[in-house]
């Protein structure tokens, strides 16, 4: 049994694991040796570009490319990027703040239907993109609103507020309500006791609902590619451009710029590691 | 504390409401107006056709295009769903005790999970390639002839799977992996007393106390997957026979075909399965809360 755990566990690391390895190494190539029929995976210096074998001469010159545009005038990596982050750290901080608003409503008073509403809040995570991003693009043409970095934040801030909404809820549920009734009692008002009592204890939850909200604005795709592929363009849908044939895409590019992409994830995704249950399953399991 | 006006409350919780209202329930409305029109993407004029695109869908419905799709679709949740269960619960049973570096390993095991499968879909490609990939370079020295992944009708969509196990199982291993923490230690101590096999453990105690979470990872994992577009775009591309799936075909419709008003007949269709789902989901949740309360553990 001890044995078959331990294998178990390697097999699980190497699955998971592989695959990223190989998009370090392939960050690190030069583009003959990152489509060779053999797999090169053991980097050393000074080896011939294109030589047969499993040695690979490393560089950094992928990691250069990303800040050179295809073309004068055109946008390169790191504008695509600045896009990204743009729109991610705006929609995030919309939807934190209206999701924990809102809970804090559904958590602390008698709201007629409140189990309907939170439903209803819900059920919007559920929607397909594709199914609503027509209608919205022909509404969106009209004030002008494709193809800008306040189209996708007022449409990620939506699709992100279900989430935030219900995973405040369970943060804030937490918050015992002796603070709050002892508040009122000193002669506090409701808006008072929210901003100086409940917000401060509420930081914690509020930090974890932002890192899931921005995670998922910075790896969104259906309404990206549909609505901003012109102008504000994000990286995900950059990256769908690239595609083509295997010889002739230039895979160390992707690569590095894929590592640069996902890096900051990798690192928030550690940072909320104890958190991870409650944001995946919207709030409702807590350990 | 209940003496808040009506105004107070209003203000906390409705500026969220209206804006998912108009945001998101307006469109849908918008959708349901425009599946009655003759509507393209190119031009802003319209008329109305009644329930032609209805008729249309339902023609439709029986056409070998849209029931692919859903088999496709079908297909790729089910695999894919069972694949993940199994492994993410045969990993969380083997990291459920802990070891030097559990935690460590834990965290890196999630990291799939947490990024774009757009972006990520994309470098499988460089990994699946059949002559130029390493996976079969990798088959190949443990002597398997790898297939030809993305350009093999047979082999697109258990690619696409592969990718999507690769993902999310993860995931599946991280509810497994609280459920099994929920068990407390007293029962196997009982069955230990009592000399149960260790199969008799896991069959009766180990299993049906897991499965109420399993069955919440499952539902969460399904309505994700009945969505998929992102690892098929891509992958193989939103117009390819051996891997559309609903959502790519409504892509197909809508942008390449133009046709706004059958896509929005489409959607409509989607969209009630897509409610069925979210109140199948919150119906589990009330169950589960209504079942494990006393722990305190899963709050609605």
């Amino acid at each position: 049994m001890r044995a078959l755990r331990w294998v178990t566990i390697v097999l699980g690391v190497m699955f998971g694991l592989l695959p990223l390895l190989w998009l370090v190494l392939t960050a690190f190539k030069h583009h003959p040796d990152a489509i060779t029929t053999t797999a090169k995976f053991v980097p050393i210096p000074g080896t011939a570009v294109g030589s047969a074998g499993v040695a690979f001469s490393p560089t950094l010159e992928a990691f250069g490319a990303t800040g050179r545009a295809a073309a004068d005038g055109e946008p390169n990596f790191l504008d695509y990027v600045l896009n990204s982050a743009i729109i991610g750290l705006c929609s995030t901080a919309a939807s934190v703040g209206l999701g924990t608003s809102c809970a804090y409503g559904f958590s602390r008073f008698r709201i007629a239907g409140a189990k309907d509403w939170l439903f209803f809040v819900l059920s919007t995570r559920f929607f397909p993109p594709l199914a609503v991003v027509a209608p919205i693009l022909i509404m969106y043409r009209s004030v002008h609103l494709p193809n800008t970095h306040l189209g996708l934040i007022i449409l990620y801030s939506a699709f992100n507020l279900s989430l935030a909404t219900w995973l405040m809820k369970g943060f804030i549920d937490e918050i015992p309500r002796a603070y709050e009734e002892s508040a009122v009692v000193d002669g506090y008002s409701r808006m008072a006791t929210f901003f100086r009592l409940i917000l401060p204890q509420a930081r914690t939850g509020m930090a974890v609902t932002a890192v899931f909200c921005i995670i998922s604005s910075w790896n969104e795709f259906g309404f990206a590619m549909t609505l901003n592929n012109a102008h504000a363009v994000p990286v995900p849908v950059y990256f769908a451009g690239l595609q083509g044939n295997i010889e002739g895409v230039p895979w160390p590019r992707i690569a590095a710029g894929t590592l640069l992409f996902v890096s900051p994830i990798v690192a928030f995704t550690i940072m909320v590691r104890k958190h991870l249950l409650r944001g995946v399953t919207f709030g409702t399991i807590k350990q | 504390m209940k003496h808040d006006a009506a105004a107070i409350r209003i203000a906390f919780v409705a500026p969220t409401l209206v804006f998912l209202i108009v945001i998101d329930l307006f469109p849908l409305l918008y959708n349901v107006f425009l599946s009655f029109t003759n509507a393209q993407l190119s031009s802003a004029a319209y008329d109305f056709v009644g329930t032609r695109n209805y008729s249309a869908v339902l023609g439709e419905l029986a056409s070998p295009r849209f029931q692919d799709a859903l088999r496709t679709t079908g297909a790729f949740v089910v695999c894919a769903v069972a694949i993940e269960l199994l492994l993410g619960f045969v990993l969380a049973l083997a990291l459920r005790d802990s070891f030097r570096g559990r935690s460590a390993v834990l965290s890196l095991l999630l990291i799939p999970m947490m990024l774009s499968p757009a972006v990520m879909g994309l470098f499988w490609n460089l990994i699946l390639s059949a002559h130029n990939g390493v996976l079969n370079q990798a088959l190949e020295v443990l002597g398997i002839s790898g297939p030809h992944w993305l350009t093999d009708p047979h082999w697109k969509l258990p690619a696409v799977i592969l990718v999507d196990v690769w993902m999310w199982t993860p995931f599946m291993m991280l509810i497994a992996l609280a459920g099994l923490n929920a068990i407390p230690g007293y029962i196997y101590e009982a069955a230990e007393i009592d000399r149960a096999s260790t199969w008799a453990v896991f069959r009766r105690i180990t299993l049906p106390m897991t499965a109420p979470l399993l069955g919440l990872a499952v539902l969460l994992r399904c309505t994700d997957a009945l969505k998929q577009f992102d690892l098929v775009m891509a992958l193989t591309g939103p117009n390819d026979a051996s891997t559309q799936t609903v959502s790519a075909l409504l892509y197909q419709v809508t942008f390449a075909g133009q046709k706004v008003g059958l896509g929005g007949a489409y959607a409509c269709v989607v969209l009630v399965v897509v409610i069925a789902l979210a109140s199948v989901f919150t119906r589990y949740l009330d169950w589960l809360a209504g079942k494990q309360g006393r722990s305190g553990q899963v709050a609605t």
